[in-house]
């Protein structure tokens, strides 16, 4: 309970700070939507090949759905983190009767959550503007609790990713190239950001599948298009839950060992 | 003359600093030219992956789009290389009052701010796009002949002179708003829309990118000139847009600074 209510004025707290800064929404509305919004231009005026399975709806509801998914599956943690161990700040996280690493996951839970203030009158609005090219029938509450849940484990699952990346902040100078590799152009192709994963040739749709990349961004929006029944939904989710239980295990070896070392250098 | 020359001096000597204080983390430094070539393949590979459900995006076909790729990298790795680390930095020198230092010495502030950091991590990237395109042009899909080659150099410049305006406007936005941290994420999402031929783009979205926000001249005019698609008339306006947006954000550079009263004043 005493935890709960930390957590709140956190939270509160982190609301206040990004609200302070608004013009830095501008920039973040600016990463979310710009890059959904080419690639809906770019796959509507594909020629498509024979074995590509979906419609210029199904582009449509995709690409419309990916700026609040990759928002709320978003993590910063991999940057604040590291930033933190250089400069000693993490120090007075260490020192208060408060788990450590809660602000930072506060204050990238506050940021998702704060830019949903655009993002979901967007949605909405070009969702009603392009409602003749939808195909929406298909959403029932089942469905949709399910997307709910895709998103929430997703969430968690790039929360734990970052979060292992990130704290190997305590050996590297720069954990980003680091993020680079693991969590950038891998994570822009499997994930489904630039190519919608059911779209893959059938071997490398495996691939992505058992990868951890899919299950932060497409997998929701999968479910969303209507085009998975509920054994491989029921698939998708355990295998995030997996992967989120093993980046919880890896992050906490790695937190346990990088305390050893720290030292604080900045501070 | 004279003063050109010693900025010019200083810059070299900034430089020197720069590569020599990314030279003291060898390891990190390599690791960071691996993962920025890996980057690059990954890139690739979703080009690869993407003709897998499509057979042509706006009448632009695989090989067409790797030069474009091929184009796009290079200009992305030189503003990464060149401008990146001074943008990043710019935010923190105004939230530390280490901008205020800088413009009280005998210095042009606006080209030691613009240049004084490098970042060779891109190398990897820059050097592999070079590579994709030496390639494209030994398989016969890039037109080597010297019409091409002069509208792909005049293209290329004009395509740098739009990227250090957009550096710049955003250089002076971080003054403005005293807290830019992600000034970079917006370079990055304007790259975005570079990705693509702007040909993908509705007609009135592709009026607007190639007069008043210009990003068709950043990667697709010059992929045309290589392509020998490109108009002589299209290259050349491309260069007086170029032009006057370095002009412009000058301008509004200038003023900004005119106006600047420390971070905390």
């Amino acid at each position: 309970m005493k935890n709960l209510t930390a957590n709140l004025a956190t939270l509160a707290a982190h609301f206040k700070i990004i609200l302070t800064y608004r013009g830095l929404m501008l920039i973040q509305a600016v990463r979310l939507l710009l890059l959904p919004m080419v690639l809906a231009s770019a796959w509507l005026s594909i020629e498509k090949t024979a074995e590509n399975p979906y419609s210029d709806a199904d582009y449509l509801l995709y690409y419309l759905m990916v700026p609040v998914i990759l928002n709320l599956t978003d993590s910063r943690l991999v940057f604040r983190f590291p930033l933190s161990v250089r400069d000693g700040s993490l120090s007075r996280e260490l020192l208060k009767p408060y788990p450590p690493l809660a602000g930072y996951v506060l204050e990238s839970v506050a940021n998702n959550l704060i830019q949903l203030l655009y993002l979901l009158p967007f949605t909405l609005i070009m969702g009603f503007l392009i409602r003749d090219r939808l195909v929406l029938g298909h959403l029932t509450l089942p469905l949709l609790g399910c997307a709910a849940a895709a998103v929430l484990l997703g969430g968690l699952l790039r929360m734990l990713v970052s979060g292992s990346i990130s704290l190997t902040g305590f050996w590297l100078e720069d954990v980003t190239t680091l993020n680079l590799i693991l969590n950038g152009g891998i994570w822009a192709l499997f994930g489904g950001m630039i190519i919608p994963v059911a779209t893959f040739p059938e071997h490398i749709r495996q691939i992505a599948e058992l990868l951890p990349y899919r299950y932060m961004l497409s997998f929701p929006i999968e479910i969303l298009t209507g085009r998975l029944n509920s054994g491989q939904i029921a698939q998708g989710l355990v295998t995030t839950i997996i992967w989120a239980g093993c980046f919880a295990l890896i992050a906490r070896q790695v937190w346990k060992r990088g305390l050893k070392v720290y030292s604080a250098y900045g501070g | 003359m004279v003063v050109s020359m010693r900025q010019a001096g200083i810059i070299l000597k900034l430089w020197k600093a720069s590569i020599m204080q990314a030279l003291e983390y060898r390891a990190s430094f390599a690791f960071s030219i691996l993962a920025n070539f890996l980057d690059f393949v990954f890139g690739f590979l979703q080009y690869l992956v993407f003709f897998t459900a499509a057979q042509s995006i706006a009448g632009w076909s695989s090989q067409h789009m790797l030069v474009l790729y091929g184009v796009f990298m290079t200009v992305f790795a030189l503003q990464f290389i060149f401008l990146y680390p001074n943008l990043v930095a710019m935010g923190e020198m105004v939230n530390s009052g280490s901008l205020d230092l800088l413009l009280t010495k005998p210095v042009n502030a606006q080209l030691i701010l613009s240049l004084r950091r490098v970042s060779f991590e891109e190398l990897g990237s820059l050097g592999t796009a070079i590579a994709l395109l030496a390639w494209l042009a030994w398989n016969g899909t890039i037109q080597m002949t010297a019409g091409n080659l002069l509208l792909f150099g005049l293209g290329m410049t004009s395509s740098l002179m739009l990227v250090y305006s957009l550096f710049l406007f955003l250089m002076s936005l971080a003054v403005l708003l005293e807290r830019l941290d992600d000034a970079a994420q917006i370079m990055w999402s304007m790259f975005a829309l570079c990705r693509y031929p702007a040909d993908v783009y509705p007609s009135r979205l592709r009026f607007l990118f190639f007069t008043f926000l210009p990003v068709a001249y950043l990667s697709s005019v010059p992929a045309m000139a290589l392509l020998g698609t490109a108009s002589p008339g299209l290259v050349f306006q491309g260069t007086i847009i170029a032009l006057m947006a370095v002009i412009a954000t000058t301008m509004f550079w200038r003023r900004t600074i005119r106006a600047y009263t420390s971070a905390g004043g």
